[in-house]
């Protein structure tokens, strides 16, 4: 695969290759050099943000292998979401801690694939559903799960340490080494934030990859064929159930991850956050950001995380008059909440494919400039 | 396509734009320069120009939540004591600010922590944190940074956190008290707790089945969610179980909801209600005949209309408060006392940073809440045993300016008393 | 057995609620395919315009003021935002819906004070004895208010040129186009008639109670609703309604029962009714089978 003129591809190998251009190359290189860096230029409270939008990044690929992939549509996302960071909890946990139960095993490389096998495990249960339905009644009845999964969680204290309350989230721990509070880190004293940001960018980037590696695989293409015609698929011998399983399986393994590491980054959650708001949130992340694509995903998820930091520092700096007494009427809390609506009804106006589709166009434009088209 | 090279220009410039937070611009949590949120310039706005400002930030639930109803008057009322303290000299040669670190947390701890992190720089401490779940998700933080915060929320674990200027009594002693009151009126047997889940509704019920334990009364729960459309189990449970006396642990919208309800299926025993489970609009509704018929309400404190120092001054700061007097006022003004008495303390101690705040609100051994709750209350030395226990008991009632009526004055009945919190009362197994 | 008829009265009373919701639906999606997640927001709209009408205008005449303000409302919002989405990807309008759900609740939320608002209606909850059983008159208001609309919506359907190019467009847009049908004047219609529903909803729903900001949530109920009854069915969304707020209602009643459950199993028996109808029926109760052709 040599750099040489773009999209001239010689060989289907280099076609299908991981990076199947130059510049895609480079770019991957650049980026996650920035990211790398961004710890040392900007400040915890950024860090932070950019650290739940790297997790929350990892969820978002999940639902797009089976949304944007395989074209089954599932808002049942939280309950699995809810399924990993309850395992990745209760491993963790403290023994005899009051009411939150756990196992006490602290280790990252035990309890986050455990969370994901979990939850991918639940996946596998749910996807017959999906071979029966499809569309919005497929969507709605995976919602009907995050529901059913709602109500468990607040009937069961003992997991969830009460309604309210909520348990300690999983411990960032990697055989004894602590992620979750200040310290050396390759001999350098950095702090909490500083390294959550590099451990969920590192994750982020091995799943990432290996959801791009899924989508170019057998399995992949036999995914595209499912969501573009399920029939047509069916007719040339590819298997619906098994792939809508294989589907679910891995967009839930996905979620059980993010879930499991989304809440270490607050330290705390509760089951009250498990809901059909955090489902629609992904689903939202997957469209604005661009279905079918591990990079629209990941555009999406910083999208939606960091636009309410956007509208609460931008409101102040470019109208100052607006009032900031909570009583009157279109304060500026209540503008911070019509912005975020409205940013993302003039988004999907303005380009119904996404953060994505954005981004394509940007690059075209670019490709042939100076000349316009 | 024009303007897409345009566009990309101005979305980068943006984007640079916002993240201007740069490292160095921090200083840490252990600067050695003068505190975080205090300044030697005077506060926007100030009365005194020549005076220093302390930032305070206060996180509330300003939009959409579900305990807005409450929050914003807290809000409000705190703004009108902080613009109170000012008027009266300031502390010290600070004056203090809480306007300009205001944030909203729609009752979600992620959003909550975040905007947390966002002003932690900032303030020197949180005049307001709104909510228990939200709270636990910065408590670890506060303790960390010593960062002193005044709670919006009764619950009896504050008691157990230094950095935690809690005021009042918890909502497990509040209900203690009912049944003491519930015992002595009405001689009820038998108690059936509504409560939401979690510290607030659970900390109140356990306070309940304790206090029946040692009352000798026949003790049963049942756990509700908000949305007044959602009690019918609830409802269910008042009718087929015909207990004497009910603790409600909701919103006022459920409140009415399981009163009016309850009434009309024919039930007529006793319902007495945490402070947050009435509101003045209730007397509006279907169920204000219910509600003046079988429903009291406990309250740590005094409501708007009560005739001390503290409250005088408290209508005369906020006037006549858009939406008409409410709980919410009266609340978000008590719950200043304590830190305007930590910060005073602070400032005379000659340093002003977050660690000599900590140690004045952990030595303060009383706070002058202007004849707010009794003298004695704000015994932050005495840890567990410095908390306050009294309540007192209202009654709607449509003619008041509030709607209600006191019943009992502030009193700590004998189970409250001879009570000793060991661990947060919603620990218990219900 | 008198516990149980009880329940069943309150149960239909719910239930026709849920019904007059799943209707707002199950118009939108007949005519763009899209489930409209403004909803929630157009029904707290038309509540708190009723608590605010109902003071100068009486609660008869605020009703349908408030109704036709809100249709007007979603008329508004669909030929802003939603038109020019036509023939994008369902769910893209969808995430677009939320967003006007969230702009117009935000500002809803504004117009509810920390007081508890009440739309001020005749029957509050007073009850009557009917053949020995007390019902609460609201009950029986929300039924008659839901069978008269529901009366009026196959009237409308059936007898008028509106309802007839509403029902071509349903079945094949572009032939219903071809034969002068104008598909615009379909989708706003439909926008306006489901957000009056709504409205009306919304108002029933705080009928006995109080409005208050969380009134929304009750819309979710109307999911399972219209996918049990069958997403692009009128019938089965009413039916669906009925049946979902009977078994909800009866649940409610017997759970304290059957302990394992949990207390409040009646909040989830809406999402358990339309998965154990779905296993059986998988386009619902009377949702039309789709017919792919490769």
């Amino acid at each position: 695969m040599s750099v040489g003129r773009p999209l001239l591809h010689t060989s289907y190998a280099s076609d299908m290759a991981l990076f199947n251009t130059g510049t895609k190359k480079v770019a991957f290189a650049a980026l996650l050099g920035v990211g790398l860096a961004l710890p040392f230029v900007l400040t915890d409270d950024i860090l932070l943000q950019l650290a739940s939008a790297c997790v929350a990044a990892i969820g978002a690929i999940g639902l797009n292998l089976v949304t944007g992939y395989a074209g089954q549509v599932s808002l049942g996302h939280a309950f699995f979401l809810a399924i990993g960071a309850y395992t990745g909890a209760y491993l963790s946990g403290d023994r005899g801690d009051f009411r939150a139960m756990g196992l006490g095993v602290d280790n990252m490389l035990v309890w986050l694939p455990a969370a994901g096998l979990v939850a991918g495990l639940a996946g596998v249960l749910v996807a017959p559903l999906a071979t029966r339905l499809r569309g919005l009644y497929l969507a709605i009845v995976t919602l009907g799960l995050v529901f059913v999964g709602e109500y468990i969680l607040t009937e069961w204290n003992g997991m969830t340490g009460g309604l309210g309350q909520g348990r300690r989230a999983a411990k960032l721990s990697l055989f004894g080494y602590r992620f979750d509070t200040d310290g050396p880190l390759l001999g350098l004293e950095v702090t909490r934030a500083q390294k959550l940001l590099l451990l969920m960018l590192v994750l982020l980037v091995i799943f990432a990859i290996a959801a791009r590696n899924l989508a170019r695989s057998k399995v992949g293409r036999a995914f595209s064929a499912v969501r573009d015609r399920d029939i047509a698929a069916g007719v040339i011998g590819v298997n619906l159930a098994r792939y809508k399983t294989i589907a679910f399986g891995i967009s839930s393994f996905y979620a059980g991850c993010a879930g499991a590491l989304l809440y270490t980054i607050n330290g705390r959650f509760d089951a009250g956050q498990f809901n059909l708001a955090l489902s629609v949130l992904f689903i939202a992340m997957v469209l604005v950001g661009g279905a079918g694509t591990v990079s629209g995903a990941i555009l999406g998820a910083f999208f939606f995380t960091l636009l309410p930091r956007f509208t609460r520092d931008v409101i102040p700096t470019v109208a100052p008059f607006v009032s900031t007494s909570s009583t009157e009427q279109f304060n500026v809390f209540q503008l911070e909440g019509i912005l975020y609506g409205a940013l993302v009804i003039v988004f999907l106006i303005f380009e119904p494919r996404g953060l994505f589709g954005i981004w394509i166009r940007v690059r075209n434009y670019w490709k042939a400039w100076p000349f316009s088209y | 396509m024009k303007r897409l090279g345009s566009i990309t220009i101005v979305a980068l410039l943006a984007l640079a734009g916002a993240l201007t937070g740069c490292r160095s611009s921090e200083s840490g949590s252990s600067g050695t320069a003068a505190a975080p949120g205090v300044t030697k310039e005077a506060c926007p706005n100030a009365v005194d120009k020549n005076k220093g400002c302390i930032y305070l930030g206060i996180i509330s639930d300003l939009t959409e939540g579900p305990f807005r109803a409450l929050a914003v008057p807290i809000t409000e009322s705190q703004k009108a004591f902080w613009a109170r303290v000012n008027k009266n000299g300031g502390i010290g040669n600070y004056e203090v600010d809480v306007t300009t670190y205001v944030k909203d947390n729609k009752y979600k701890p992620e959003v909550h922590n975040q905007v947390y992190q966002e002003i932690k720089g900032k303030v020197l401490a949180l005049a307001q944190t709104l909510g228990s779940p939200t709270t636990a998700a910065i408590i670890d933080d506060l303790r960390a940074n010593n960062i002193v915060a005044v709670p919006a929320s009764w619950t009896s674990a504050w008691a157990f956190e230094d950095v935690i200027l809690e005021s009042g009594a918890n909502y497990c002693v509040e209900s203690m008290n009912a049944l003491d009151y519930a015992k002595e009126k009405y001689q009820s047997k038998s108690v059936l707790a509504i409560h939401y889940a979690g510290d607030y509704g659970a900390d109140a019920a356990a306070g309940a089945k304790i206090a029946a334990e040692k009352l000798g009364m026949t003790y049963s729960h049942v756990q509700t969610n908000s949305g007044a459309q959602n009690q019918a189990a609830a409802i269910q449970a008042v009718i087929s179980g015909k207990p004497d006396l009910i603790i409600l642990t909701t919103g006022p919208a459920e409140t009415a909801a399981i009163v009016g309800n309850a009434a009309a299926q024919g039930y007529r025993g006793r319902f007495i209600g945490t402070s947050p489970t009435f509101n003045p609009g209730l007397m509006a509704s279907p169920a204000a005949q219910a509600l003046t018929l079988l429903y009291e309400s406990t309250a740590p404190w005094d409501s708007w209309e009560t005739d001390t120092p503290g409250h005088k001054a408290m209508r005369e700061a906020i006037g006549n408060p858009a939406g008409g007097p409410n709980n919410g006022y009266t609340s978000g003004w008590v719950w200043s006392y304590p830190l305007k008495a930590a910060l005073e303390k602070a400032v005379a101690s000659g340093t002003l940073t977050r660690e000599s705040l900590l140690a004045a609100a952990k030595g303060l051994t009383s706070v002058d809440y202007e004849g707010m709750l009794p003298t004695g209350a704000g015994n932050y030395a005495g840890g567990v045993d410095g908390q306050v226990k009294s309540s007192a008991i209202y009654k709607p009632d449509a003619a008041a300016v509030t709607k209600v009526t006191q019943v009992k004055e502030l009193f700590i009945g004998p189970t409250a008393q001879s009570f000793k919190l060991e661990k947060p009362c919603f620990q218990m197994t219900l | 057995m008198r516990t149980f008829l009880e329940a069943c009265t309150r149960g239909l009373g719910q239930g026709s609620v849920y019904a007059l919701l799943a209707l707002g639906f199950v118009i939108i999606y007949k005519a763009t395919r899209v489930i409209s997640f403004a909803q929630p927001a157009f029904m707290l709209v038309g509540a708190v315009l009723v608590t605010y009408l109902v003071g100068p205008l009486g609660f008869w005449v605020a009703v349908p003021l408030a109704a036709v303000a809100t249709a007007g409302l979603a008329l508004g919002v669909e030929r802003a935002v939603v038109r020019p989405m036509v023939g994008k990807p369902a769910f893209v309008v969808a995430i677009l819906t939320l967003g006007v759900d969230q702009v117009v609740r935000v500002v809803t939320n504004g117009f509810l004070p920390s007081d508890v608002r009440h739309v001020g209606d005749p029957w509050g909850l007073r009850t009557v004895l009917i053949a020995g059983l007390s019902v609460q008159e609201r009950h029986i208001a929300m039924l008659i208010a839901t069978a008269a609309l529901v009366l009026a919506l196959f009237a409308f359907f059936r007898y008028t040129r509106m309802g007839l190019a509403m029902r071509a467009a349903s079945y094949d847009q572009e032939a219903a186009l071809a034969q002068g049908v104008s598909v615009g004047a379909v989708f706003a219609v439909s926008w306006a008639m489901a957000g009056a529903l709504a409205a009306v909803a919304g108002v029933f729903s705080a009928v006995g109670g109080s409005v208050d900001q969380l009134l929304w949530i009750i819309t979710l109920t109307a999911l399972p609703v219209i996918i049990l009854g069958g997403l692009d069915s009128l019938p089965g969304a009413v039916l669906g309604g009925l049946i979902v707020g009977l078994v909800q209602e009866i649940t409610a009643t017997y759970q304290s029962n059957i302990g394992w459950l949990g207390s409040n199993f009646s909040y989830i028996t809406p999402y358990v009714v339309m998965m154990l109808v779905l296993l059986v029926r998988p386009y619902g109760l009377f949702g039309t089978r789709e017919v792919e052709r490769v």
